[in-house]
């Protein structure tokens, strides 16, 4: 099931200030549960960022990463009216995506 | 020196002054039965339905981890007082001393400095020279209590507190079996060196000085606050039908018109179930006999609706009904049960929540905040915990914070202390889903 993004891109001088909130567990593969049992690892391995249709963005996600993990980054060169596209797969093979608009 | 954010709170030298606790029990004292307005509500004139038999929480039992896989307090911590029942036994008076009191000092200061153990001496006290960083200000400063007090009155004053000073909120450390009688000795040996006076250098660190913690996220902002992912789940929930073909919104047209106050004037007394109902605890028991969903309390679709009828209230003030004797009791037992001392810490909901006591000073490097202001935001986001909580929920780990056994989320008296809180947060805004540490 694809989990559900939040994302916001909004102008800042030259700069498409975006900020992204993705919903997922990121289970490290260490935690217990109640019944004492490991919880299968399961988090999001890669993120891709595009601005209109070209990647400015590709990183590649550990167990590191908390639950919920928030992205923020900035786009060079980018203007209002620009999308901003955000495509995560995890390591169980769900992928997600969302666009957006940047605001002036 | 006065925290000088503290001093702004502090009222008005002409207002007559009253704790908000005791001004709102004679607001409830003083209430007369006023005439219900007729207001708007999801469904006028008709009874809600709801499932009256069965808990709320089928199943409850107290957690050692929750929804979320974070670990929660689970010792039994039976024999101290619970909201649900007093069992803590009373102080048996200054028995424990033989003077002079002689203990390893160097032994008592790991003990008073040690986080692991009751939260440590200098989660409330500054302890002189040594005070390790963020020490709180709920007791007196101890830098000279060496040059002060006796062995016997330093010993027994650890050991139960309340054999001195019954308006004391410490733990009796020896009584309640925190600390034993050789390692009260020892923390009373450390006390015996602290006799030269300590100003912290660092503002920051010095609890009089130190700044109130100021959470400046925008708690409706998507990308701030992942209880908004919540907000999309309750609405979607809404609006998808049951194991009866029906969903909420079969009834519930235009829920943002007709919930626009409904969650500002939960809780409620509910007549039928002689208790007082929270909005979480209306949903479990509506939809069973509506939709046919089974909506646990606690579970995450009951937040995820819980969230979104909080918010669809948002902007509206707390109001609520205390038109019924029913109503009107519950919020005073509420009331009487924020002054109960509760679990091996022995404190009261009081004690760290009114201004009259220790609100707006510091414990265990935390910020105590009154208990008005505290109940708008809910359900809410612990950044902390990395899950949202209901009210009920806050009100368990509340009870786990001081060593108390939590009840299960419907329990009667949570019910009223939600009304009592309701009560003391009178004309506040539903701000919800709410963010916090």
């Amino acid at each position: 099931m694809a989990e559900p993004m939040k994302i916001r891109a909004k102008m800042e001088g030259e700069f498409a200030d975006v900020k992204v909130l993705m919903s997922h567990p990121m289970e490290t593969g260490q935690r217990k549960n109640e019944k004492g049992e490991l919880v299968p690892v399961h988090f999001i391995q890669s993120v891709i960022a595009s601005h209109n249709g070209k990647t400015v963005l590709d990183i590649q996600w550990s167990q590191a990463i908390a639950r919920n993990p928030f992205l923020g980054f900035r786009v060079k060169g980018a203007k209002a009216g620009d999308k901003i596209a955000i495509d995560w797969t995890d390591t169980a093979g769900d992928k997600s995506s969302i666009e957006t608009t940047v605001g002036a | 020196m006065r925290n000088p954010h503290a001093a702004t709170r502090a009222a008005p030298a002409a207002t007559i002054f009253l704790p908000d606790w005791l001004a709102a029990l004679l607001m409830l004292a003083l209430a007369c039965p006023a005439p219900v307005a007729a207001e708007a509500t999801p469904t006028s004139g008709k009874i809600a339905p709801l499932e009256l038999q069965r808990s709320a929480a089928p199943g409850w039992q107290r957690q050692k981890v929750d929804s979320q896989g974070s670990s929660w307090p689970q010792t039994d911590w039976t024999g101290y007082s619970t909201v649900a029942a007093i069992a803590t036994p009373g102080p048996n008076g200054p028995l424990h001393f033989e003077t002079p009191v002689t203990g390893d000092a160097a032994r008592g200061r790991q003990l008073a400095f040690d986080r692991a153990r009751g939260g440590s001496c200098v989660a409330c006290h500054v302890m002189g020279k040594d005070t390790p960083p963020q020490p709180g200000n709920v007791g007196p400063d101890l830098s000279t209590i060496g040059a002060m007090r006796d062995d016997a009155w330093l010993f027994n004053y650890v050991y139960d507190p309340r054999t001195q000073n019954a308006n004391s909120i410490m733990p009796p450390w020896g009584a309640h079996r925190l600390f034993n009688v050789a390692e009260i000795r020892d923390i009373v040996a450390f006390l015996k060196t602290l006799k030269t006076p300590y100003h912290n250098s660092d503002p920051q660190d010095d609890p009089a000085t130190r700044s109130p913690p100021r959470d400046t996220r925008d708690n409706l902002d998507p990308t701030e606050n992942p209880a908004m992912f919540a907000l999309d789940r309750g609405k979607e929930l809404f609006d998808k039908p049951g194991a009866g073909g029906k969903s909420c919104a079969s009834c519930h047209r235009a829920p943002e018109s007709s919930f626009k106050i409904w969650a500002a004037r939960m809780p409620r007394f509910e007549p039928r179930l002689k208790r007082v109902l929270g909005v979480e605890e209306f949903i479990t028991r509506h939809a069973r006999v509506t939709t046919g969903e089974e909506l646990p309390m606690q579970g995450a679709d009951n937040i995820a609706l819980s969230v979104y009828l909080h918010n669809l209230a948002n902007g509206e003030t707390i109001q609520p009904d205390l038109s019924s004797t029913g109503a009107r009791k519950a919020a005073q037992s509420g009331m009487a049960l924020m002054q109960r001392k509760l679990g091996q810490l022995n404190m009261a909901c009081i004690d760290c929540h009114t201004k009259e006591r220790h609100a707006f000073k510091w414990a265990r490097g935390q910020y105590l905040v009154e208990s008005r202001g505290t109940v708008a935001h809910f359900p809410t986001w612990r950044t902390s915990r990395g899950d949202i909580w209901d009210i009920r929920k806050r009100f368990q780990w509340c009870n786990v914070s001081v060593r108390a056994n939590d009840l299960p989320p419907d329990a009667r008296e949570y019910g009223e202390i939600e009304m009592a809180l309701a009560t003391i947060n009178k004309g506040e805004k539903i701000n919800s889903p709410g963010i916090r540490h």
